[in-house]
This record gives structure tokens, sequence and C-alpha cells, in this order.
């Protein structure tokens, strides 16, 4: 897409031609580092494969997204790290970003995918539907499926980014009109990377291409198809609110007192319990903030079929078949339920022993 | 001699669109602009908790 930023070059090159430091550098190798969950004695060997290895070559498809994956990659505040960004994927196909336009754009697409052939990553934002043959969703008057068919073929690998592309996401909640699914459901010959989240938080696409430039593989995964240094442990289990969680601090009402002191927001429908990501830790924007952060309930955006699995949000804990809190926690073997259980227990008597100025939602 | 012309995808634009455009003279006299995407946000959103509302719209 850009000349000066070709795919030959390094992403420690990229850096020091847009006028970044090493220390800006070294200091990009440490947040990757840390992202991975590795510890800090990797950075050196991240930092030797980001000043060796060519950049990887990235298509980036859009099929049936509403641009929010893109949004977040686009959105980062602060200069250097949209930079950093853009220099560690070699963009050569995005239509939310790119100059070219109509036949010039898809030419652009074939022509990357004919050079960069058994090389170049994949990214798919938005799920693909496949009903009636695909026709809700055509670019260039080809349909999604037959594109990512063709592309995805001469691909090293495909990363899933935002639920939509990784599960179908909210094209595909019920009734899922256009029958549409994630990536993993259509190809099945190419190693796949779902990094649902909606958006996905930017710093794991580039820790996940991080992670295949310096180890030359991609990340463990989980039954999910998602990297466990992102998905491994639950919202719930890292939340900045936890602690309100196990005094039996809840928010009972927006805008209660319990609201305005940060309580759990549990009885508001939460659904960090049933949340594996990274959130609490990375949050949005550059670390600026997340949902629960700001005070709402985590949606379990990052689950499969969240959309109907995870609703209605407002409604605390959803009997949800085989993917209840209760089972979760048993699998994890703590015993949360009943404990979950004993502390609203014991809180509701609290409340009426005290007569509690606000009545509960359910 | 009035000519037709395609350009689809539309880059830059969030969404997918394409226009044609009908050109007689080096004038553009008629054009048609299409989605090319369809997900049918609305028959998702029926029968749904109203409060729920926000988080599937804020997606178009």
């Amino acid at each position: 897409m850009n000349e000066k930023r070709g795919p030959t070059e390094t992403v420690y090159q990229s850096f020091r031609k847009r006028g970044l430091s090493r220390r800006d550098f070294l200091r990009f190798c440490t947040i990757m580092s840390a992202t991975l969950a590795l510890p800090s004695s990797f950075v050196p060997r991240i930092a030797e494969a980001l000043e060796k290895k060519e950049k990887p070559v990235l298509l980036w498809l859009e099929y049936q997204d509403c641009a929010g994956n893109t949004e977040a990659l686009l959105r980062a505040s602060s200069p250097t790290v949209k930079e950093i960004v853009l220099d560690v994927l070699a963009l050569e196909y995005h239509e939310t970003v790119m100059a070219a336009a109509g036949h010039q754009a898809e030419k652009a697409l074939q022509d990357a995918v004919e050079k960069y052939r058994g090389r170049y990553l994949v990214v798919v934002e938005g799920s693909i539907p496949l009903k009636d043959d695909g026709v809700y969703c055509c670019i260039g008057g080809r349909s999604a499926k037959d594109i990512l068919k063709e592309v995805a073929e001469g691909a090293a690998a495909i990363l899933a980014v935002g639920t939509c592309a990784a599960y179908g996401g909210i094209p595909a909640a019920s009734p899922n009109p256009t029958g549409a699914v994630g990536v993993s459901t259509l190809i099945k010959d190419k190693p796949v990377v779902n990094l649902p989240g909606c958006p996905v938080n930017v710093e794991n696409i580039t820790a996940t291409l991080v992670h295949f430039l310096t180890f030359g593989t991609l990340p463990a995964l989980d039954s999910h198809g998602r990297p466990l240094f992102a998905y491994g442990k639950r919202i719930h289990d890292n939340c900045e609110r936890r602690a309100h969680f196990d005094a039996g601090q809840f928010v009972r009402q927006w805008g209660d007192e319990g609201h305005r002191l940060g309580w759990c927001l549990y009885e508001m429908g939460c659904k960090g319990p049933e949340t594996f990501k990274n959130c609490p830790r990375i949050k949005y924007n550059e670390g600026t903030s997340w949902p629960v952060g700001a005070g709402h309930g985590c949606i379990g955006c990052a689950e499969p079929n969240f959309w109907d699995k995870m609703s209605p949000f407002y409604k605390r804990l959803p009997r949800v078949p085989g993917f209840g809190v209760e089972s979760t926690a048993d699998k994890i073997g703590a015993g949360l339920a009943v404990a979950t259980g004993a502390a609203i227990l014991a809180h509701g008597v609290g409340r009426l022993v005290t007569g509690g100025k606000t009545k509960r939602e359910e | 001699m009035a000519k037709k012309i395609a350009i689809d995808p539309i880059t830059r634009i969030e969404g997918h669109l394409r226009i044609e455009a009908q050109v007689d003279g080096g004038r553009v006299v008629d054009a048609w602009a299409a989605s090319t995407m369809f997900r049918g946000i609305e028959i998702i959103l029926k029968g749904r908790d109203p409060r729920d509302a926000w988080a599937f719209a804020q997606r178009i």
C-alpha cells in the first residue's frame, strides 16, 4: 500500500524511519512480552526477531462487519502507538484505509496473493454469510465466501479478529438471517487464530503477530481457538472490582451508592464470571478504561454466540445450557457458585436486618 | 455514447458500497448506489429484551 513501508524491511527499520528511538522500540518489545505473558527475559529475543525478520505481509479482509475492529486498530490515541501498530503490520490490502477503489483495489488483492503466496497472513473482520450461496456479502461482484476461500489458499495463517470473524458474532445471532459463520467453519485446512472481542483489543492482534515473528509459530490456543496468553484467564478472577464481590458489596441499581463507590456489577448482569479475556489487564484505548472500569457489566463479548448465550445482558447469570457460571465454576473446581450463593444470601439477610434503602431488581 | 461504469468496492468508508454510474460525454447522467452487505439486524432484534437493543444497534 505504501511504497516506503514495503514488506522487505524489518519492524525495527520501520521504527527508525519514523524517527522513533531505540528506547521506544525496546519499550514496545517489553509491552509485547508482557501482553504475551512472557517473562522479561524474552524481551531481547523479541527485539532480535523484530530487528532481523521481514515484516509479515498482511491482507485485511472485511465481510459482515461494522469496522469496529478496524476502528480499534486505527483509533490509538497516541501517534506513536498507532505508528508502531501500522509498522508491525505491513498492510497490503485493507478496504477501509487503502487508497485504491473498485477494480484497482481488487487487483491489489490479487497481486498480493500472487506475489506473497504461501507467506502472507490474512486478517478477517466480520462473518461470512453462507445462505443463498453467499449473496448477502459481495465485493467487486464476488461473494465473501468465494474470495475468502481463494485468498486463504495461499495464506500462511489466518487471524479471525472480532467475534463476528471468529464465531459468526452479531450476524449469526438468532435467527441468523443470512447463515453467517466464522472463518474456521469455512476454512478447515489452514491454521486459524480466533481473536474474539467486540471489538478486539488491538494489543492482542499485535502480540499474536509478534509471537509469530519471534518464534515462527502461532501462540498456543484454547478449545475455542483463542490464544491462551489473552484468553486464558477469567475476567472475574482479574477484575478490579473483585474484592467487592468477595465482600458481598453489589451494585443493586444504576446510580445507587454502591455504583458510585465502584462495587461489583454481578447483580446488574455482569458476565465477567463466564468470560475469558485479558480486558482487566490491558483494557481498551491504550489502557484507558474498559466496560467494568467505566461502571457497566461485562457482556461476555469474547465468548462464542454471546449475543444469544449472554443476553439479556442485564439479567443476572442467565441459565445457559452447558455454559452457566455454575458449570464453569465446577470445571475450575473453585465451588464458586456455592460461594456466590452464600455471599448473596448473607448480603440479602444483612440488608433485611439493616432495612436496605434500595430494592433488588429481581 | 452513454457508458455505464461500476466502482465496487468503494474504499475508505465503513461498510460495503457499490456505485454504478451512467456516463454520457464525460458527464454522469444517472447513478445508482447499492449496499452489498446485509446482516438483518432488525430481524435479529425482534423479540429481545429492549434494554439490550443499544448493544445490537450500536454494531451497525
